[in-house]
């Protein structure tokens, strides 16, 4: 009995410790006093392609090149990412449940860098507001509205003025736990996003060259 | 009476595909080895290059181009400068053993000796702007044909680490003075990019401060 006992606190503590999130840091709204926004990941409006100059940082290890990003159906995104003089990085198919790689550099390839990539950019180009009914909190260290998704381990801070989102952040385990950064909101899609996985020390950022 | 409308398109379209795929017609090898010693000759006797080149980089599978644009300066024995204007300016110096990367927020320093990935890529590059890949029969299998104003080698790559990330590397040489115009790396995901060489100045005085690693 005590054994489980130990084992409960434990799994609190640990899927706790997943969160990027820090929930002393947020003040909780009552539920019903607010109105739950409406909103989409940037690449799920109007969007059919962008070019990035991106670099890409893990574990002390610097890349980068060009990536380009591409809308190839309602449910699916092709991503490449290659270096200056156009040798493949990162060549993926992701779609909203699965995500298939189809030219990995090979230095690059590990599954688990995969798994965390897949988990990165699924957050990235599918994330939306259909998950249910979040709760409000509001930031204390910066007064901002964050909406939070249990069932789906996500949070979101949107723009008050605009409704685009301005920062997601998620996760399924321990390791993949990610930030995701957009700005500037009020143009109608984001200059510079940066993603972020504090846990394995990889940070992915891609400033828009074109679309 | 014979409808002649097959025939005369059948001719249209022979002469379509002329034009827009140009006939490549592989050389004999005493042929062949009379243009690798031509290019050799001149290879040992180019001692700098600085050329200006448009980049290509085809995504086979969204049939996506991304362009990029810059300068390019060579100088003997292992120097390189790859300055990008476009999309954005990023700067590659090789300097013998060593490469400096920088673009708009960042500089890094990669030892070629401790980074075999940057190693054959150096090799290749140096190798190919000189044209002396065709000559290393130790890494490469290579085949050259006659393609209109140009010699077009074909070179595959027999080494492991070279092989997983390249398929085929293609190198195209002026007829007139057998130096690259340009070069194409095919990559095993199918992808593939082209460097085309324009305005090139050949055996011209390039400052050593070009190629210097702060």
């Amino acid at each position: 009995m005590k054994s489980l006992l130990y084992l409960n606190i434990f799994t609190i503590i640990f899927l706790t410790a997943c969160s990027p999130v820090k929930k002393s840091q947020l003040a909780s709204c009552p539920k019903g006093s607010y109105k739950v926004p409406s909103w989409k990941s940037p690449f799920l409006v109007t969007f059919e392609k962008a070019l990035f100059h991106t670099t890409l940082d893990i574990k002390g290890n610097h890349l980068s090149g060009i990536t380009i990003i591409k809308r190839t159906s309602d449910t699916s995104f092709h991503f490449t990412f290659a270096n200056e003089i156009g040798i493949t990085y990162l060549d993926l198919d992701i779609l909203k449940d699965t995500f298939h790689p189809l030219y990995i550099f090979e230095p690059m390839n590990k599954k688990s860098f995969l798994k965390i990539l897949a988990y990165d950019l699924k957050l990235l180009l599918f994330s939306d507001s259909n998950y249910g009914n979040p709760e409000k909190f509001i930031q204390k260290s910066t007064g901002k509205e964050v909406f939070s998704y249990p069932g789906m381990n996500l949070f979101v801070w949107p723009d008050s003025e605009t409704g685009r989102i301005t920062k997601l952040a998620g996760w399924t385990t321990p390791f993949d736990a990610a930030i995701i950064g957009f700005n500037p909101v009020s143009d109608t899609f984001p200059s510079h996003i940066i993603i972020s996985n504090p846990r394995i020390k990889l940070s992915l950022e891609m400033n828009l060259l074109g679309r | 009476m014979n409808n002649p409308k097959p025939v005369l398109m059948a001719f249209i379209f022979g002469l379509l595909c002329t034009a827009v795929f140009p006939q490549t017609k592989p050389l004999s090898r005493a042929d062949a080895s009379e243009v690798i010693n031509r290019i050799s000759e001149v290879s040992k006797s180019t001692l700098s290059i600085e050329s200006h080149f448009t980049q290509s980089k085809e995504i086979s599978v969204i049939r996506e181009k991304i362009i990029s644009k810059g300068v390019f300066y060579f100088k003997k024995e292992k120097l390189l400068r790859w300055e990008y204007t476009d999309p954005f300016p990023y700067l590659v110096i090789f300097n013998n053993d060593r490469i400096y990367v920088k673009d708009e927020d960042s500089e890094n320093h990669i030892n070629i000796q401790s980074n075999k990935v940057f190693r054959e890529i150096n090799n290749i590059l140096i190798g190919a702007v000189k044209g002396t890949l065709l000559s290393d029969s130790k890494n490469f299998q290579s085949s050259i044909s006659d393609l209109r104003d140009l010699y077009q080698a074909i070179l595959v790559p027999k080494n492991p680490r070279i092989k997983e990330t390249l398929s085929e590397i293609i190198l195209y040489f002026n007829k007139s003075d057998y130096t690259v115009e340009k070069l194409m790396l095919r990559e095993v995901s199918g992808d593939y990019t082209s460097i085309e060489f324009s305005g090139k100045k050949i055996n011209q005085n390039i400052e050593n401060e070009k190629f210097t690693i702060p």
